[in-house]
């Protein structure tokens, strides 16, 4: 599509906003590490990060994160993704097995670790675990309903043309769902996230959550904040990234 | 010899308040390139009949044949039109043409011929690289219409593929079906609820009943074979209307009546 809609003239204005946010954002972190000492300044923080990023150690702990997390993501699409697909087109398999799905889902996750660690240990396992359980379900939700709301006649098509079940997923179910399935990844990638590095303050060798739990008990609170916004720093571009993927398709 | 031949047939089907008989044994006959139109009212079962034509649907008892074949289920030879909008949001008007000859095998270059000798039948000419949302109701039928007549199909199952439309665009998408018939030879069954549009289009009107349904009047139309929708003003036209209006009218009072009837006290229950 070559066509193109006029802007309104506010991208500037926009831009000029979204710094003066931010600006504020440091000023209110900067007056509150004043009144509140578990509160770093800014200053020393960025300070603490910077030295972090080049610490070996710190980079171990940055790399079992991101690879747990980034299992869990891959996991969560994949295994939400199948389960989203199925629920979504049987209407038996939603009958006996939704039920479930909502009370999993309703769960909050974390009370599952006790039941987790045992089973998976204590290293990479009941991390990516934990992380699948928070990334799972926007993805099944997400495919299942729209799965469930693609138009009758777009099967009585497939049906009259004689198309086969391979064609039927590439021409039809697939594109057709694409909104939802991007929406949920989204999701999933930020809640796989969170669901790894949660499970980090319970019981890990390395990982950023055990980084920020340890230098919270050792009162190194720069540290501590660095790690923090390196973690929402890492959520934020990811997201942001698909939400854009996510708009193109629309 | 691509005529159909449907012998008693008969849909029955569960719903909410009972056994819904939709068809009843209707036994009818489409001659090759004959095109014959079935009206009723709504909740008759004029598209239920279509789908079991269409092999989408299994009729409970008798069968139909097309071109001397027993329907089993869908044949790429029947091209089906659908009521709603049919046309895949995320394919170009171009790709929407495609889809039954890619699904079919047929060579990429065969392919995309065919697809541009459909869209310029039915006057789409320019528009391949549009996508559906930015085309008018009547255009992304037109797209739909296409579509099924890329395949070649000898004969076209219509079900009110119109009815969403302006009564304007109706009419000129009526003429450009009819002309299209001219060209191409196909047999077709369309279906609608527009009594005038079935006259304008048709050599032969099916007056259908209200459930359970049944052909309970069959039109010939004797309107010259190259007439245009000028012909609604003549009073040859008027006379076959009149007649079919009759017909229908009693049907759809009675329809009406049976969808709206309350089981109210003092009437005993059957």
């Amino acid at each position: 599509m070559t066509a193109t809609v006029s802007q309104p003239p506010a991208g500037g204005r926009v831009l000029a906003g979204s710094v003066g946010v931010a600006v504020a954002a440091v000023v209110l972190w900067e007056i509150g590490s004043h009144l509140s000492f578990v509160i770093p300044p800014p200053l020393d923080t960025a300070r603490a990060l910077a030295a972090d990023l080049t610490d070996a150690l710190f980079l171990v702990n940055l790399r079992e994160t991101m690879l747990a997390a980034t299992a869990a993501f891959l996991l969560s699409a994949a295994i939400g993704g199948l389960i989203g697909l199925g629920l979504g087109l049987s209407r038996v398999a939603r009958l006996l097995l939704s039920p479930i799905v909502t009370a999993m889902n309703g769960v909050p996750k974390i009370v599952l670790y006790p039941i987790l660690l045992p089973v998976f240990h204590l290293g990479y396992g009941s991390k990516i675990v934990m992380g699948v359980l928070f990334g799972l379900f926007p993805v099944l939700i997400n495919v299942m309903t729209g799965v469930q709301q693609i138009p009758s006649v777009y099967w009585r098509l497939a049906r009259s043309v004689r198309a086969g079940r391979w064609q039927t997923l590439r021409h039809i179910l697939l594109p057709a769902i694409r909104g939802p399935l991007l929406t949920g990844v989204r999701l999933a990638i930020s809640l796989s996230l969170v669901g790894v590095v949660l499970s980090e303050f319970f019981a890990t060798k390395y990982g950023l959550g055990r980084v920020v739990l340890r230098s919270y008990s050792a009162g190194d609170y720069p540290n501590m904040m660095g790690t923090i916004l390196l973690l929402i720093a890492v959520s934020f571009v990811l997201s942001l990234l698909l939400w854009r993927m996510e708009r193109r398709v629309r | 010899m691509t005529g159909i031949s449907i012998h008693e047939l008969g849909v029955a089907f569960s719903a909410k308040d009972g056994r819904v008989i939709a068809v009843d044994g209707v036994t009818q006959e489409v001659p090759e390139r004959g095109f014959v139109s079935i009206v009723g009212p709504s909740g008759c079962g004029k598209s239920t009949l279509l789908s079991v034509i269409a092999g989408l649907y299994a009729p409970t008892s008798g069968h139909v044949e097309v071109g001397g074949r027993r329907v089993t289920g869908p044949d790429r030879a029947v091209g089906v039109m659908f009521q709603e909008d049919s046309t895949l949001p995320w394919k170009t008007v171009l790709e929407n043409v495609r889809f039954p000859l890619q699904v079919a095998k047929v060579p990429k270059s065969e392919q995309l011929t065919r697809a541009q000798q459909a869209i310029d039948l039915v006057g789409l000419g320019g528009f391949e690289r549009r996508h559906p949302a930015e085309l008018s109701g009547g255009m992304r039928q037109r797209v739909a219409l296409a579509r099924t007549l890329a395949m070649r199909p000898s004969v076209m199952l219509m079900d009110e593929p119109f009815a969403a439309l302006d009564q304007q665009t109706r009419l000129l998408l009526g003429a450009e079906v009819l002309r299209i018939w001219r060209e191409t030879h196909q047999t077709v069954l369309f279906v609608t609820h527009d009594i005038s549009e079935a006259i304008l289009l048709s050599q032969q009107v099916w007056v259908m009943s209200y459930r359970p349904g049944r052909i309970i009047d069959v039109v010939d139309v004797d309107l010259p074979e190259d007439r245009d929708a000028s012909v609604v003003a003549t009073p040859a036209f008027n006379a076959l209307q009149n007649r079919v209006w009759e017909v229908l009218q009693a049907e759809s009072m009675r329809g009406f009546a049976q969808e709206n009837a309350v089981p109210a006290s003092g009437v005993p229950a059957s």
